[in-house]
């Protein structure tokens, strides 16, 4: 073999072992790709979604107090379709409502109305909350999550997602 | 900083120039052809069905209640669900293909005589191996096709005299074609039958390395 050949024979061969390079890459890099865009994807797309419920008439709330209210509602959880239960106290003074999640902010059990205090109090390690659900005492980290409402055509109507502050 | 990482690692272990000899560098016998490359590609067919089938993992529900639900997630409402699926169907099917075409050329060139018998028995174990994801992986979806196929696979065995009627129940888990017989193909597809394939292909791997391929007619 001439020392061209030699030479040529050599260029071939590194041109030919970064094609199996680039190929290999390219293959790990699709699979990859579409392996870990799968398992990432739910972290985005699995989200809480926010809907209105209707929870009844406006007329049965007692205006000035908190009226306790169990919604009821269609979710999806992943392949899952099931039902979720949540508790809600909703307080209308006039044109303003004020609907509050019972999920006490530490370890989510539902709160009870307190009557001594006329704010929450949490059975299960004594968080208590203001009337206006603001963390007052005990080991909750922040107020109790508000919900949007709305009355229309006399239907007090609740969003099930968490109201941003 | 990739480069003095590479000669870190292998001032220590001393790797780059095995791999290299043994792999890159590996001398083949003259006039080998792109018959050669099946046993490669059916390998290549194994880690592609490997990664997609550990993602389907991640989703994946084997229960009767749930099985068909999740498979139906996976292709219509998981972000690229569908393509991973596709290519773990696909690499499926091909592997069969592959798995053939490697065997027929391996009769053909006489590759399988000594001194690579236990190539060819290790390779003819793996076929069947092969043959066992298919039949386990097609029950999974539990959709109509799945179930009535797998009926008919589980029920072959019964035209074994003596032992046949055991064997199907053996599959099956019992008397009928139910949950149990999920379970059991899902465990075997996913967990028993990997690791028997890992185990067989080092072997067929490393012993093909000790006394090189055959050579070409």
């Amino acid at each position: 073999m001439s020392e061209q050949d030699q030479c040529q024979n050599q260029s071939r061969r590194s041109f030919l072992a970064a094609g199996i390079g680039v190929i290999s890459g390219a293959i790990a890099l699709g699979v990859g790709a579409a392996a870990l865009t799968s398992i990432g994807a739910p972290a985005v797309t699995n989200k809480r979604q926010g809907k209105w419920v209707d929870v009844g008439s406006a007329a049965d709330l007692k205006q000035g107090e908190f009226n306790q209210i169990s919604i009821v509602y269609d979710a999806k959880d992943g392949w899952l379709e099931g039902k979720i239960k949540q508790l809600v106290y909703v307080k209308v003074t006039g044109d303003d409502i004020l609907a509050l999640s019972a999920t006490c902010a530490h370890l989510g059990c539902n709160v009870n109305y307190d009557e001594k205090t006329g704010g929450f109090k949490c059975p299960c390690h004594s968080g208590m909350y203001d009337a206006t659900g603001k963390n007052v005492s005990g080991p909750p980290p922040k107020p109790l999550d508000r919900l949007a409402a709305k009355i229309e055509d006399g239907k007090l109507k609740i969003n099930t997602a968490v109201k941003e502050a | 900083m990739f480069r003095r990482i590479s000669q870190a690692i292998d001032d220590r272990f001393k790797i780059n120039d095995d791999f290299k000899k043994n792999v890159l560098d590996h001398p083949v016998p003259p006039r080998v052809n792109f018959t050669f490359c099946f046993g490669g590609i059916t390998f290549l067919l194994y880690v592609l069905l490997a990664v997609t089938g550990i993602t389907m993992l991640f989703f994946y529900v084997p229960s009767v209640d749930h099985a068909f639900t999740t498979v139906e997630y996976i292709t219509f409402d998981l972000t690229a669900g569908n393509i991973i699926r596709a290519i773990h169907h696909w690499s499926a099917n091909l592997m069969i293909v592959f798995v053939f075409f490697h065997m027929l050329r391996v009769f053909i060139y006489g590759a399988y005589k000594n001194p690579r018998e236990f190539n060819w028995i290790t390779g003819v174990l793996l076929f069947g191996i092969v043959l066992a994801f298919g039949f386990t992986g097609y029950l999974l979806p539990w959709d109509q096709k799945a179930y009535w196929a797998t009926r008919v696979g589980v029920l072959l065995p019964k035209g074994i005299p003596v032992i046949g009627a055991f064997m199907s129940k053996l599959l099956m888990g019992g008397d009928d074609l139910g949950s149990l017989t999920l379970s059991r193909f899902f465990a075997l597809h996913v967990a028993v039958l990997p690791i028997i394939t890992a185990v067989f292909l080092i072997g067929h791997f490393l012993m093909i390395r000790r006394v090189g391929i055959a050579k070409p007619l």
